[in-house]
């Protein structure tokens, strides 16, 4: 006989799973009080939202389930955000939640809060658990989801009664799917129609999303790119996949993208998509975006297709399938000659016009920064100003090297992500970037990296202003800044001290020349190469912009670069 | 066909599903989280699944966007779109004629119970 708590780590540890973040309560204790032995370690973060993010961290360095736990109520409530973000962003993540015990569900009982009804808009698949017999296919139905196809978040709330109820249990269960009619709608027939298009294109491109690499088609993605040779450019998702040295890359694409890319998605004939779900921070002005453009998409999840912009041919399938099957085709046929686009559109005309970042001293920081990273890095960025400026000067060609909240934005999530990443991968240097108004969301997982001797390098990119917010009361709102002042910030290093973590600052005035002084140089690599946990502290100009942006209701082809 | 000046049309959704938790709520969130009111809904068994009708004032646009998501749904089976009957539109009148009235005193008994 077994508890229903021990049933739920032993399925767990049938899944795969060695590692849990989570945070402790009444509903959920039994499964801590199973936890000893069970061959699953739990980190104890110090709010569920740290957790979840934390397990975002590393689902998404690791491509495996992240896994997070909390207990009813307000437990629950924490987990919202992070379920939410796993959605936008694909990130396969199981949330595990306590519940008050059967009998009080409904009453409004202590603690109880409908967390299924909460998320049901939110996560790809859910259960509230009505019987111990069910755990076993449960858990196993939830992992399915979490990792197949377009992957995504599930929520399975547990009754603190099945938790602690006995039953026999032999074996995990296994869950086979049923398949649906529309699952066998891949097109297998688009290889030639597209060859069409292609043979038809004046000026082709190629947008790469988060799709190549959660298939794991990112090196059948390279060559097939190679193949085409056509000016190609990356969401911030899409980031790494390709390599930034390839001849034809044009870096990111959108509101703050590249000149380059943003010249190139709007005057383009033919856009490829792969694995993008083309929303607006990419589109801009949905009815002015690539107005030539015949589009083709290559997307795992018809639900993407035809939200922004209508495309001429979907190729609904997993990229791991549909690239290799495309790639054949070019292989064998001639295409024609872009030499001339190409030429334009990667041209020097259109190269960056701040290339080493002379007149914002943050980028030539962020410059110092990466290049002094050794190559085994994953940099994480929160969410605002010091996020697409990180974007922006990202140059790895590592494909799970740059992680952020993309699709929510949800601001603290880089510092608990961090932990996830760090745990991943212990001896990878994780840089984890964030602002001022980030930080504060989620600093108290300052304590989590400190009990762990995490060696997290964690930079605060200081501007005093909720920036980004700033950045656009400056330029839409009559630089009305409502409610974004943070100049009373606390002194981080002093926070960071009384975390007992080693914390120094580093004025703009340190970027002033180029190349930095050695001095200036010294202090960034100690802090890169230190094997315990750092913060750096960056003050930043309070009106520092990041440019080029695309305003709103503008097409991709009017960015500003300064203010008018 | 009625057609609204938005060129949005009344169509009707058949959507096959297993009624498993949630499903159902995850279908109609599809058209509530586009702030479409659902002026007609039907469920019911059939044969060994079940289905819903649907009747929504929808734009081209988001016909093909609500089936995506509706297939989306891991327990979703089929999705139709039709033109909906001349009875599930007389039903889905804001007042339908026949509507019976229920007194006063029956509403706030309902509601104390």
């Amino acid at each position: 006989m077994l508890k229903g708590a021990e049933i739920v780590l032993r399925c767990l540890r049938a899944e795969g799973v060695d590692l849990v973040f989570g945070y402790p309560g009444g509903a959920i204790m039994p499964l801590y009080d199973a936890l000893e032995g069970s061959g699953v370690r739990h980190i104890l973060t110090r709010h569920e939202q740290g957790a979840v993010f934390a397990a975002e961290g590393y689902a998404r360095v690791t491509g495996k389930v992240g896994v997070a736990i909390a207990t009813s109520g307000p437990g629950a409530t924490n987990l919202v955000t992070g379920i939410a973000d796993a959605k936008m962003d694909s990130v396969p993540l199981v949330c595990i939640t306590g519940q008050v015990r059967s009998a009080l569900i409904g009453t409004d009982a202590f603690q109880e809060t409908d967390v299924f009804g909460l998320t049901l808009s939110l996560t790809k698949w859910s259960r509230l658990v009505r019987s111990i017999e069910e755990i076993s296919e449960v858990i196993a139905q939830g992992f399915h989801w979490a990792r197949s196809g377009r992957p995504g978040p599930v929520l399975l709330d547990f009754p603190v009664d099945m938790l602690k109820a006995s039953t026999e249990f032999n074996r995990a269960a296994t869950f086979i799917p049923h398949t649906k009619p529309a699952d066998a709608q891949v097109e297998s027939s688009f290889c030639e129609t597209l060859i069409a298009l292609l043979e038809q294109a004046k000026r082709p491109v190629a947008l790469v999303g988060a799709g190549a690499k959660l298939s794991g088609a990112v090196v059948e993605l390279r060559q097939l790119l190679d193949q085409l040779n056509i000016p190609t450019f990356a969401t911030v998702h899409g980031l790494g996949a390709v390599p930034p040295t390839a001849p034809y890359y044009l870096g990111m694409v959108g509101m703050h993208g590249t000149r380059a890319a943003n010249m190139a998605m709007h005057e383009t004939d033919l856009l490829l998509v792969f694995g993008a779900r083309l929303d607006d921070r990419v589109t801009g002005e949905p009815t002015r975006f690539a107005p030539h453009a015949r589009t083709v998409h290559f997307e795992i999840d018809p639900a993407q297709l035809d939200r922004v912009r209508q495309c001429e041919l979907p190729v609904i399938g997993d990229l791991a399938e549909t690239i290799p099957a495309f790639a054949e085709e070019v292989g064998r046929v001639d295409l024609p000659d872009w030499s001339d686009w190409r030429a334009l559109a990667c041209g020097p005309e259109r190269a960056e016009l701040d290339p080493r970042g002379l007149s914002q001293p943050t980028i030539r920081f962020l410059d110092e920064l990466f290049s002094r990273l050794p190559e085994d890095n994953v940099i994480l960025a929160d969410v605002g100003q010091h996020q697409m400026w990180a974007a922006q000067r990202y140059r790895s060609a590592s494909p799970r090297g740059f992680i952020t909240s993309g699709g929510l934005g949800a601001m603290g999530f880089a510092l608990p992500a961090a932990i996830g990443v760090q745990l991943a991968k212990p001896e990878t240097t994780v840089l984890c970037v964030s602002g001022d108004g980030g930080i504060q969301m989620n600093i108290q997982e300052l304590a989590t990296v400190k009990r762990l001797g995490l060696p997290i390098k964690m930079v605060i990119v200081d501007n005093k202003y909720l920036g980004m917010v700033r950045q656009w009361q400056q330029l839409f709102y009559q630089r009305n800044y409502a409610e974004t002042d943070l100049s009373d910030n606390p002194d981080f290093v002093e926070i960071a001290k009384a975390y007992k973590i080693h914390a120094q600052r580093l004025g703009e005035e340190q970027m002033a020349q180029y190349p930095v002084a050695k001095a200036t140089g010294d202090v960034i690599d100690r802090f890169l190469q230190s094997p315990e946990p750092e913060l750096l502290v960056f003050d930043c100009h309070p009106e520092a912009n990041v440019y080029p942006m695309v305003p709103a209701g503008a097409a991709l082809s009017e960015m500003v670069f300064e203010e008018e | 066909m009625i057609s609204s000046p938005e060129g949005k049309n009344m169509q009707a959704f058949h959507i096959r599903y297993r009624n498993t938790q949630g499903t159902l709520m995850r279908i109609l969130n599809a058209a509530s989280r586009r702030g479409l009111d659902i002026p007609y809904v039907q469920a019911e068994p059939i044969e060994h699944t079940h289905q819903v009708t649907l009747l929504l004032e929808v734009t081209p646009k988001q016909v093909g966007q609500l089936c995506r998501d509706w297939n989306a749904v891991v327990d979703v089976i089929h999705v139709r779109a039709a033109t909906p009957l001349r009875e599930q539109i007389w039903t889905a009148a804001p007042i339908p004629p026949g509507l019976a009235r229920i007194s006063d005193d029956t509403q706030a008994n309902a509601a104390m119970a």
